[in-house]
């Protein structure tokens, strides 16, 4: 059988052709392509060379409108057994093509040509065309006419027509050799024979059988003849016999064989047009010639030699002549019947033949997957050959295959396709899950597969190691789930063995292993965010966050929804990172020589990195890399150096194959059988490069990071900001942000505007001053950490701290750069987190409120107290201990004692300062009060007197709300209770303001202790016993001191009742005393004052049987009215008889008490009487001299 | 005698969605490759066969050596939505048998679409309906 078989083959002339000399490959090509352009040659321009010797047996040659055709068996082929029964099958002619300055010798090129010719013995014209002769060759005349034919150099066009003129020489010169080979037909003599004769058995029977059927054949022969002279109605005329005299002698073969020729001469006749007349006529002919052929079917020889390939070639003839669309049906029908008779064909390469024309003519029909089915057959015939070219030819038969299977090579198909496909698959669930559907079109798997195995195994074969590595590639990727851990094995080893064979740096379409999906684009670190700037207002960075109290304000500009829109801008020349994630499904290590960021635009230095793989696993790993040009950016995949091979790898292929997966259409999500988590689809965002900006970097002075404070502590840090950019910031802007936000007391905005514009390298430092905050009580951690490992600093957790947000910018316009049109440069965002970290300090392990009475002397001397008073207003006294003046006694003088438990491993020494006025004035408190000193691991006591607190009036309407609060009397709305309280939380608050604890530990930890709550407690019960003055408050005086003293004192609080005086009291002497009794009220208050006097055993010495004090003056029941906020003074005389210690006690009742008075005594009913105390006063009685 | 029997059902898009091997010859790896080609093959002409004809059971289409392809195109395939074939190559030449399995192997396919939990087009994974068909074919072919 013969490949590329059509019912015109009849008609053609074989033409040999043949490199002679040696000639490179190339060049005869090249010569050969310009000659198989000349395919036919019609009969009018022959004319010239045609000279008629002998009357044209061809006589009705159509000379103006017929052409010889040529079939030009470039190479040439070994000579047919059955030339005799086509003459068409013979090598007619012999065309030599020889390149001159490669074979100078033109004489040895001449007898090469020779030789050549001899194996063609049914060739009838020889010549040899030698191109490119030189000078010396071109005037040897020695050649001229014999058959080689010199075509000078000259350009194309020129040497074409050079050639084109030889072969309507060797045309004609063919035609008359036809013409001879008829008549010496005609005449008869040679017989004729086929294969299919029996060659052996020359019996009579078959002489004489062979001798009828001999004119017969010779008709067909000249009817042969007739198509190659291209006259076909010659050629009807002599095949219309031959056909009669075949039918007689039952040469079934030759009649057949003579239809053929009648249908070729029909075709040939029609010149091409053809109708649904002329389409039957060929069908009926040809199915009569498919018959006959089968009819000779001899059993005899059937093992040697049959007609089959025959009856097959006139099949696919036919198929091929019918072969269209509108006749498929019939089309497939023959070429069905034709593979069946696939099975009979002696002859291996018979069958591939047959295979392949039947693969071709499917393929012209359209049925892809029936001409792919037969190209396995063909591959699997060629690999059934062990030889190194027929494997090659198989593995080339099954890439033409790999479209119908879809398992095609990247490299061939249209990548734009790919690229393109789920731009839009947001619209719509359905058309989404189409379009899913038709990525996996045709996914027969176990068929793909074994095509990629047969690839693999015939490009082993052939020692094509790009093609193995690139099946095997796509195998392991896309069918490993079908693979034994065995065969995965074995397809690394494939694809290790067959990178050995490449040179390195060989790039491969198809990505193998592993699979690649981007996990996700980390944005800009805190440190490098980058804030769109609005232009035009002060605060530029603001423009982009939602105006107003919503998050998602219905009135703002529809955002595009979709995430895939999401902006990314990236800065030429800051390193960026993406996160990818690696998936090896596979039973192998798999090492990744290296992976890197593929980019195409060009403008991003990308870094490699390499990572290896264990079996069934996935790792995710950032890659990074640097834009190096402003201009957009796009990320479609990774480029990766595995197995010994560069491959590039999309992410857009593995979305779309984990989409296929949840759709349950391909077999495996090689992410989760690694157990990795189901992420999200990730897009690729646009990504524009930007023009350098300034980029801040800051860090904190003296710490690794964090800031360990106390509690409480107050710290100053230094900030250290610096450009590290390579443009000068030009605007800069500190904020606070994050929780905590008050620990910062303050940051000197004003260094960083002093220090702008910041250049590039330069630094600036921030002092912030931070004060820790208290660590809460509630927090779970922080109880058990108390007892256990109570230095221990606990873990602050995350976003406790407070953040300074440092808005800058470079220039307005980009540098030099008019293409930016007039857009402004984006700002920054530095985000620096202040990671403070809160020690727990001092503990409050008590707060509580004590009472101290020490009771006052009385004397004469005041003068020197009052002096101290009046200084110790003005200046500070630092370090002054805490003084009881014996004169002023301390009779309800109250303490704060604060119980403090140091529970660090630090010394802690506590100083307590009262701040009397709401001055801010920190340095100079008021009082100070000595440094208390903690040990760790010791709890100790913190005194803090509260003697400067008495509101010198004791203010009616205060008090009114307290009482009521108290619910002693009628209630009122729970709104004035409200505001009441809160009344009295604001003057309880003011007080406790006043006093600050300060702690200090080595030498620059200091900080505040946070007592607030721990005073209000303790506090709040007695506060108006603190607060309040009494409303009666007395004292004692003795001697003859001017009233004015007395009247001028300041009376503070309680203790300003100065009535001790120093100076001697003596027994057996009247001392002159007076009770002094001021009214702290705004009302006039009648009272009836009476005074006692004890000894120091407690008796009453002034009145009973043993009275051991004589008194002059009234010392009870005395009846007095003292004006508002006035003192009344009372004179009586004592007279002591024994020495010693005596007490003098004043108490006063007061008579009509108001409302007030009665709330402030706490009284329960209004007709019970108030009884007002005095603190004692002791009297020291000196004995007589 | 051994019969050899290949089963597929061919979802839209030419996704084989179900496949088995139902014949009684002793199963060779490569003969069932050699099936699953064939029927691939015959896709070709069954896509032109299914328009001209409004039957169903289309027998005999094709045919490769000894195996025959009978396919039966499910009613969907004007819808274009669930345009199935169930495809079967077999050497035997029992056709009527063959048009039954075909029934009811369609009325098996149909229970599965029906389930709302299967996603038209993807792989049939049910062991049920693999018994069943594997059944079917004991007794019909």
């Amino acid at each position: 059988m013969e490949p590329d078989v059509s019912i015109e083959t009849s008609c053609m002339i074989r033409v040999a052709v043949l490199p002679i000399g040696s000639i490179a490959i190339p060049l005869f090509r090249d010569y050969t392509s310009m000659l198989v352009r000349h395919y036919t040659v019609s009969l009018s321009s022959i004319s010239s060379f045609y000279t008629e010797h002998q009357k044209s047996p061809f006589a009705h040659q159509p000379w103006d409108s017929g052409s010889l055709r040529f079939k030009y068996m470039v190479g040439g082929s070994p000579a047919s057994p059955w030339e005799d029964f086509q003459s068409n099958r013979k090598i007619l002619a012999v065309i030599g093509i020889c390149h001159c300055p490669s074979s100078p010798d033109l004489h040895s090129v001449m007898d090469q040509f020779v030789t050549a010719c001899k194996s063609y013995s049914s060739s009838v014209v020889q010549r040899c065309f030698a191109f490119c002769p030189g000078d010396s060759q071109l005037e040897d005349e020695s050649f001229k006419g014999s058959n080689l034919i010199l075509f000078p150099p000259a350009d194309r066009q020129t040497q074409e027509f050079h050639l084109q003129t030889m072969m309507q020489d060797i045309a004609a010169s063919l035609l008359m050799e036809f013409e001879k080979s008829v008549l010496q037909t005609e005449s008869g003599g040679t017989i004729l024979k086929t294969p299919l004769d029996s060659q052996a058995s020359l019996s009579s029977e078959e002489v004489i059988k062979a001798k009828k059927r001999r004119l017969g054949r010779a008709q067909k022969t000249i009817g042969d003849y007739c198509l190659l002279a291209g006259s076909p109605v010659d050629a009807n005329a002599h095949y219309s016999t031959s056909m009669e005299l075949a039918r007689l002698t039952g040469d079934f073969f030759w009649f057949a064989g003579a239809m053929e020729g009648s249908v070729c001469a029909l075709l040939i006749d029609q010149m091409g047009q053809r109708d649904q007349v002329l389409d039957d006529e060929v069908k009926y002919r040809y199915n009569n010639v498919i018959l006959h052929y089968r009819k000779s079917f001899i059993q005899d020889n059937a093992q040697r030699v049959s007609p089959l390939s025959f009856e097959l070639e006139a099949t696919l003839k036919l198929a091929r002549y019918l072969c269209r669309k509108e006749l498929a049906k019939e089309v497939v029908d023959l070429l069905t019947t034709a593979a069946d008779g696939a099975k009979s064909l002696i002859d291996a390469s018979d069958r591939l033949i047959l295979y392949i024309e039947i693969a071709r003519l499917f393929g012209t029909l359209g049925y892809h997957r029936k001409a792919a089915f037969f190209s396995r057959q063909v591959a699997q015939l060629y690999l059934q050959q062990e030889n190194r070219l027929a494997a090659i030819s198989s593995m080339q038969v099954l890439a033409m295959t790999t479209q119908a299977y879809r398992v095609q090579s990247r490299a061939s198909t249209d990548h734009a396709l790919y690229q393109e496909s789920g731009q839009n698959h947001a619209d719509g669930g359905k058309a989404h899950h189409n379009w899913i559907v038709s990525l996996f079109e045709s996914q027969w798997s176990s068929i793909q597969m074994v095509v990629l195995r047969e690839i693999l195994l015939s490009a082993v074969r052939g020692g094509d190691p790009l093609t193995a590595w690139s099946a095997a590639a796509r195998l392991l990727r896309s069918y490993y789930p079908l693979i034994t851990p065995a065969g995965q094995n074995g397809l690394a080893g494939a694809l290790s063995n067959a990178s050995e064979r490449l040179p390195s740096g060989t790039r491969c379409a198809d990505p193998a292993l592993p699979f690649i999906r981007l996990h996700s684009f980390p944005l800009h670190s805190s440190q490098q965010d980058i804030v769109k700037r609005n232009h035009g207002r002060d605060d530029w960075w603001a423009g982009d966050a939602p105006s107003g109290p919503f998050i998602y304000t219905p009135f703002s500009k529809g955002e595009p929804s979709q995430s895939s829109k999401q902006e990314l801008i990236w800065v030429v020349g800051e390193a960026v990172q993406v996160f990818v994630e690696l998936a090896n499904p596979c039973g192998f290590d798999l090492k990744v020589d290296s992976i890197y960021l593929s980019v195409n635009s060009g403008n991003f230095d990308a870094f490699p990195i390499s990572v290896s793989l264990p079996p069934n696993s996935s790792k995710v790993i950032s890659l990074s890399g640097i834009p190096t040009e402003v201009g957009s950016l796009k990320i479609p995949g990774c480029i990766v150096h595995c197995f010994g091979v560069i491959t590039e790898h999309y992410f857009k292929d593995v979305d779309n194959l984990l989409v296929g997966a949840a759709q349950g259409l391909v077999l495996s999500d090689p992410f989760r059988c690694c157990g990795s988590p189901k992420l999200k689809n990730v897009t690729v965002p646009n990504i524009s490069v930007v023009a350098p900006l300034p980029l801040l970097i800051s860090r904190v002075v003296g710490s690794d990071g964090a800031i360990i404070l106390y509690e409480g502590e107050i710290r100053e840090v230094q900030i250290s900001v610096a450009n590290a950019g390579t443009v000068p910031i030009e605007q800069a802007h500190i904020s606070l942000s994050g929780k905590n936000q008050d620990s910062i007391q303050s940051i000197a905005y004003e260094t960083l505007k002093s220090s702008l514009p910041l250049k590039p390298g330069a630094e600036v430092r921030i002092p912030v001053t931070l004060k820790a905050w208290q660590l809460g009580f509630s927090d779970p951690d922080a109880a058990p950490n108390k007892n256990i490992s109570g230095s221990t600093g606990r873990q602050v957790k995350d976003g406790c701290s407070p953040l300074l947000l440092i808005h800058y910018a470079g220039p307005l316009t980009y540098s030099g750069d008019a293409s930016t049109n007039g857009s402004v440069p984006p700002g920054r965002r530095l985000v620096v987190p202040l990671n403070i970290y809160v020690l727990q300090g001092l503990s409050l392990v008590n707060a509580r409120l004590l009472s101290m009475e020490i009771p006052a002397h009385v004397g004469e001397n005041h003068s020197k107290v009052q002096v101290e008073t009046s200084s110790a207003e003005g200046s500070p006294r630092t370090d002054r201990f805490m003084k009881i003046d014996p004169y002023r006694g301390s009779w309800g003088l109250r303490f704060l004692e604060l119980e403090l438990s140091n529970i660090t491993d630090v010394v802690f020494e506590i100083g307590v300062s009262v701040n009397m006025e709401d001055s801010n004035n920190e340095e100079n408190p008021e009082y100070d009060y000595p440094k208390t000193r903690i040990d760790r691991d010791y709890t100790a006591r913190v005194l803090i007197p509260l003697e400067h607190f008495k509101l010198p009036v004791l203010d009616g309407s205060f008090l009114v709300k307290e009482s009521q609060m108290n619910g002693t009397t009628s209630r009122r709305s729970s709104f004035s209770e409200k505001s009441s309280k809160a009344e009295l939380n604001a003057s309880i608050k003011n007080l406790i303001s006043k006093i600050k604890v300060r702690w200090q530990s080595g030498r620059n930890n200091s900080g505040e202790l946070n007592i607030k709550d721990a005073i209000q407690a303790a506090l709040q019960s007695s506060m108006m016993d603190v607060l309040l003055p009494d409303p009666l408050t007395f004292g004692f005086r003795c001697g003859n001191n001017t009233l004015q003293d007395f009247a001028e004192l300041n009376l503070d609080e309680e203790s300003d009742i100065q009535g001790a005086r120093k100076g001697s009291v003596r027994t057996h002497d009247m001392t002159p005393i007076e009770v002094l009794v001021r009214n702290n009220t705004k009302e006039m208050v009648k009272v009836s004052l009476s005074i006692t006097c004890r000894d120091i055993a407690g008796e009453n010495c002034v009145e009973g049987d043993k009275a051991t004090v004589l008194w002059a003056g009234v010392l009870s029941g005395v009846t007095l009215e003292v004006p508002p906020l006035k003192e009344y003074r009372h004179l009586f005389s004592l007279y002591f008889l024994v020495p010693g210690e005596y007490t003098l006690l004043a108490a006063a009742v007061i008579d009509d008490a108001n409302e007030m008075l009665r709330a402030r005594a706490r009284a329960n009913s209004c007709d019970e009487s108030i009884f007002c105390r005095g603190p004692p006063f002791h009297i020291r009685v000196d004995g007589t001299m | 005698m051994a019969s050899t029997a290949c089963f597929m059902i061919v979802s839209k898009n030419d996704i084989p969605i179900y496949e088995a091997e139902v014949g009684t010859a002793p199963k060779k790896e490569d003969a069932a490759h050699q099936h699953q080609f064939i029927l691939h093959a015959a896709l070709d002409i069954v896509q032109d066969l299914a328009w001209t004809t409004s039957a169903m059971f289309l027998k005999s289409i094709d045919r490769f050596n000894d195996l025959v392809v009978s396919v039966y195109v499910t009613a969907g395939h004007i819808l274009h939505i669930i345009h199935t074939r169930l495809m079967l190559l077999h050497d035997s030449r029992n056709d009527d048998g063959i048009k039954s399995f075909f029934q009811e192997v369609h009325e098996l396919y149909i229970k599965i679409l029906l389930n709302p939990l299967y996603l038209p087009g993807s792989r049939i994974t049910s062991s049920h309906f693999d018994t069943k068909v594997r059944a079917l074919a004991r007794k019909y072919l």
